[in-house]
């Protein structure tokens, strides 16, 4: 081509053009960066919403009790940093105790869930058998039922096995898939995979159990991730189901053992129950954020396409 | 991934099991009791030490003790006598006794009395308040009565110097007004106790009649009802009690009371309670009866705060009754429970722990003398569905504040409802 | 007859755990409920036979058992939608771009962190009390609020907006939903040139489809069976006046307050079959609006 400088005007014309085209990516990536600065303008002032109760919460946990329930200020006249230290030693056990008591329970559980409730959602989701929509249904009717009234039976069937005060109620279930939510919530995202996988694996072969565990299994990190976060959010904070087993308080966890800060007729000690709230959270949120990533990074890296 | 599903669900199992049985109690020592108990850090505390001595004192006999906050205590409660598994030791409430010795959950303490449960010296007044059908269900730890709290400097600034022992129904909207006045509306002089059972009660009392008879049978009337009712509604017209919205929030803690937010300067409470109120507060809090009727009875009455019972799924009875009898009367044991559970029944622990006591608990004990002679006797046992009677009267209540209805067409149709209740429990 | 099993052996094999779980720990107690649900039970003596009575009484006398359900219809059906919408927008937000994105993940699910917990209940009745924090705001504006959680007229609301708070829940379901959408095909529609809008109703909802779905069921049976937060904010006792009377709060009360556990499973059995209903009429539905890969021929 020689459009070299031959014609000043086609020149001009190109340069002309060139700077519109420019001007216009000015302008987009103005618009985009204003879009961005808006975004995070509302993501901050949404942000300071959300986190109101954190910092209300940290602020309760140094207030002196007598602050907690006559100030609206979220700073307080003095500063009881000894709540902490009071309130990890401040009932008859120590709060590494309840800490521990609490890891095994929850460790196990996410553990139990992870398993049994993605084994029962590839059946489900994947596999076809006589009588699936039937369990199905059996399955999300144990969604539906208020707790309070199974509650009682269900104790004594575990009063007969003798497993009350013990760890084996709230454990053992879960890895028995009892709890739909999960179930239910991986066969949403299981069913949502391409059928030719599987089909495509089964003429290479490949056992049920395998296409589960090398397709199923990767290609769902996001709903794995989701579900680890949850159960273990869940067991941690479950407070019901430690209340009704577990007598001894040297085997309380610890949304157990927050209770016993606060008697809501009588003295309590509401700034170290708060202190202790605080340091309950921690492994909660490291909790969160290390599996969070694995759902936003899940299916880049697994390449789905 | 090495481990199969198969092994990894053993070793889980074996260690769940493991960590969990090395904490069950009973393993150790031949003899156990369970001791369950509603707490807080102080009498929790308090309790342990007592057990620590006792299995001191009893070797071979080991204590489970067992605890909980009062909200959560009652469900899992239900949830053990249910399974038949209640610890051998319950601490009770006046208010849920009739309804689990009437349905058969405890054993009476009759036969133990004289023999391993020496209470011989006990007030009998207080003691007696564990009997329901003529048969002891329920051992006294410690004794309350309704209490007006209200703050003393505000008092004292405002200069009401009144007879808080022997008030009036006429002096009170009058001392309410003052500080009201005095405050310029920012504190009000007085929680509006119309949703508070305690005090419907004592006002029944106050004019000669008991809620219910021996037979379970409504004895209030409406006019009763209504008068209290309309009693509140003329102060909360005149403003000098708490607002509307404070007042329909049933059972607030103790940090949501007027007394504690500094809203009012009167809170009703139990007189057990006021060291917890104390801690909640800087001004300094004292004790004042509810006002009586001019020339009529004051209403009050003395009532265990709890008690201690022996349950129907009790193994080791003797090993119970041991540490029932060590809790009321081993000089160490009481000496380390002190006033928290209210106060004891027994005048010669009193006497011991009269030395040791903090400000507070004085003024507790000198507002329990004051009020020895005027207090009238324990209502009957109630009849069982009497707990939803309470809910009841303070829903009833709360449509009376909130200006949905009559005080006196509420109060006609509470007690027709009321009966209605017991009715269908029986 | 061979045939039959291998076809159903891998089926029932996965589904072993679950059909364990089910058949000893939770059909057991299940079936329990219902029973008693024909007795006159109070926990302690045993269970007595009363046919229907339980359920003619609720319906037929019981006044509490219709505000109960009055309240909880209320709930359910302003703070499902509201939720499930808020989550899905915030979500979209957070999915595209942005490198900071994962602290706001975590900041936005905070709340639902803190569930149902005793600093709620404080924090909830301090905020929107009459010289709370709400009003506070709301008076910068001229408006002069009531005391929010103690009017019975809006308790109820208070409610709604910490339902809406705490979206955390269906917000990271919805995340997860939306990255498991191939990024290609957003690829392919920006080639294209098809807009944004267009973009989200021709691909983003279509293969969001069975989240949505699974977020609306479990958010409809959760909001049905609201319990601690209301538990923990009226005190217990669904106090003002009963404008916070959930359903489940009631039932609870009757089976652990006042003994009545025959009743109290009847009042579940008649929420079972409220929400079974529901959800039925969800899943029929779901037939027009959720397809599924795997499924598509």
């Amino acid at each position: 081509m020689k459009t070299n400088a031959t014609d000043p005007a086609l020149e001009l014309e190109l340069i002309k053009a060139a700077e519109r085209a420019a001007a216009m990516r000015q302008k987009r990536e103005a618009s985009a960066r204003r879009g961005r600065m808006l975004k995070h303008a509302f993501l901050i002032a949404a942000s300071l919403v959300m986190l109101y109760p954190l910092f209300w919460l940290l602020s309760a946990s140094v207030k002196p009790e007598n602050e907690i329930f006559t100030s609206l200020s979220l700073w307080p006249s003095t500063f009881q940093f000894d709540n902490y230290t009071k309130g990890w030693n401040g009932l008859p056990i120590s709060f590494s105790v309840f800490y521990i008591n609490s890891a095994i329970v929850t460790v196990l559980s996410v553990i139990g869930n992870l398993i049994s409730c993605s084994f029962a959602a590839y059946a489900f989701a994947r596999l076809r058998f006589t009588g699936r929509s039937f369990f199905f249904s059996l399955m999300m009717l144990t969604l539906m039922i208020p707790y309070h009234v199974v509650l009682i039976p269900q104790y004594v069937e575990f009063l007969k096995l003798g497993w009350v005060n013990t760890y084996l109620p709230l454990i053992v279930p879960k890895f028995l898939a009892s709890d739909g939510f999960f179930v239910f919530l991986m066969i949403q995202f299981f069913r949502q995979l391409p059928r030719e996988l599987d089909e495509a694996a089964e003429i290479d072969g490949c056992s049920p159990f395998k296409i589960y565990w090398r397709i199923i299994l990767p290609l769902s990190l996001p709903a794995m991730a989701t579900a680890a976060i949850f159960s273990f959010i869940w067991v941690w904070e479950d407070f019901l189901g430690p209340l009704i087993y577990l007598n001894d308080i040297k085997t309380f966890t610890v949304p157990l053992a927050l209770r016993l800060f606060v008697d809501s007729q009588g003295e309590s000690a509401f700034g170290q129950m708060f202190a202790m709230s605080v340091t309950s959270l921690v492994p909660v949120i490291i909790f969160f954020i290390l599996f969070q990533k694995l759902i936003i990074r899940g299916i880049a890296t697994t390449g789905m396409k | 991934m090495k481990i199969t599903r198969r092994t990894l669900l053993g070793t889980i199992g074996a260690t769940a099991a493991a960590s969990a049985l090395s904490s069950v109690p009973g393993l150790a020592a031949d003899r156990t009791i369970r001791h369950y108990w509603w707490g807080n850090p102080e009498r929790d505390k308090r309790t342990f030490a007592v057990i620590d001595l006792f299995q001191k004192h009893h070797a071979g006999i080991k204590v489970s003790g067992e605890t909980i906050g009062w909200k959560d205590y009652w469900t899992k409660m239900a949830t053990q006598t249910a399974g038949g598994n209640m610890a051998d030791l319950i601490q009770m409430d006046y208010r849920y006794l009739f309804e689990y010795v009437r349905r058969g959950a405890l054993k009476p303490l009759d036969e133990y009395v004289g023999k391993s449960l020496m209470v011989g010296d006990f007030d009998p007044g207080p003691l007696s308040g564990g009997v329901v059908d003529g048969k002891l269900y329920g051992l006294n730890i410690g004794s309350n009565s309704q209490v007006l709290v209200y703050n003393t400097k505000v008092f004292a600034d405002a200069g009401i110097k009144a007879d808080v022992i022997n008030w009036t129904r006429e002096d009170f909207p009058a001392i309410c007004e003052k500080i009201t006045s005095f405050t310029g509306g920012k504190m009000k002089g007085s929680d509006d106790l119309s949703t508070s059972v305690d005090i419907m009660q004592v006002w029944v009392r106050q004019n000669g009649r008991e809620f219910y008879d021996a037979d379970g049978k409504v004895t209030a009337t409406a006019e009763d009802i209504a008068g209290f009712w309309e009693y509140w509604a003329e102060m909360r017209k005149a403003g000098v009690v708490a607002g509307k919205d404070k007042t329909v929030v049933i059972n607030p803690p103790l940090g949501e009371t007027g007394i504690v937010t500094g809203g009012t300067a009167i809170s009703q409470f139990w007189s057990n309670q006021m060291v917890g109120i104390q801690a909640l507060m800087k001004d300094k809090v004292g004790a004042a009866m509810f006002p009586h009727k001019k020339g009529g009875a004051y209403g009050q009455f003395i009532k265990p705060s709890m008690f201690m019972s022996l349950t129907r799924d009790a193994k080791d009875v003797d090993a119970a009754i041991a540490y029932m009898n060590d809790w009321v009367n081993d000089p160490e044991s009481t000496k380390v429970l002190g006033l928290e559970r209210g106060i004891p029944c027994s005048p010669k622990v009193r006497a011991a722990l009269k030395p040791s006591l903090s400000d507070t608990e004085k003024d507790a004990v000198a507002f329990f003398d004051a009020i020895q002679d005027r207090v009238g006797k324990l209502p009957l046992p109630e009849p069982k569905g009497a707990g939803e009677v309470y809910e009841l009267f303070t829903r009833s209540a709360s449509e009376v504040v909130l200006g949905n209805i009559k005080p006196a067409e509420a109060a006609g149709r509470f007690i027709q409802d009321a009966q209605d209740i017991v009715d269908r429990a029986r | 007859m061979k045939r039959f099993i291998t076809r159903n052996a891998p089926g029932y094999t996965f589904l072993l755990p679950w059909l364990i779980g089910f058949f000893l720990l939770t059909l057991g107690p299940i079936l329990a409920s219902l029973y008693l649900s024909f007795t006159k039970y109070d926990m302690v003596s045993a269970p007595r036979w009363v046919g229907w009575d339980n359920y003619v009484y609720m319906f037929t006398r019981d006044r509490r058992f219709w505000k109960a359900l009055d309240v909880t219809f209320n709930y359910v059906l302003l703070a499902v939608p509201a939720r499930l919408i808020m989550a899905l927008g915030v979500a979209m937000l957070l999915d595209k771009g942005l490198r900071t994105m994962g602290i706001y993940r975590a900041i936005f699910y905070l709340p639902s962190l803190l569930g149902s917990s005793i600093a709620i209940a404080i924090l909830w009745r301090q905020l929107f009390a009459k010289e709370g924090a709400v009003n506070e705001v709301l008076s910068f504006f001229g408006i002069d609020g009531p005391s929010w959680i103690t009017d019975p007229h809006t308790s109820l609301y208070t409610l709604v907006v910490l339902a809406m708070w705490q979206f955390g829940s269906p917000m990271l379901i919805f995340l997860a939903g939306l990255r498991s959408i191939p990024r290609d095909l957003y690829e392919a529609a920006e080639i294209d040139g098809t807009p944004p809008w267009r973009q989200f109703t021709r691909i983003t909802l279509p293969l969001l489809a069975p989240v949505i779905f699974f977020n609306l069921v479990l958010q409809t049976i959760d909001a049905f069976k609201t319990f601690s937060s209301v538990f923990i904010i009226s005190h217990g006792n669904g106090a003002p006046a009963d404008s916070l009377l959930f359903y489940t709060v009631y039932l609870f009360n009757e089976a652990f307050s006042f003994f009545r556990m025959g009743y109290a499973s009847a009042l579940a059995w008649v929420l079972l079959i409220i929400i079974a209903v529901f959800t039925g009429l969800a899943f029929l539905s779901s037939k027009y609006w959720v397809h599924y890969e795997n499924e598509r021929d």
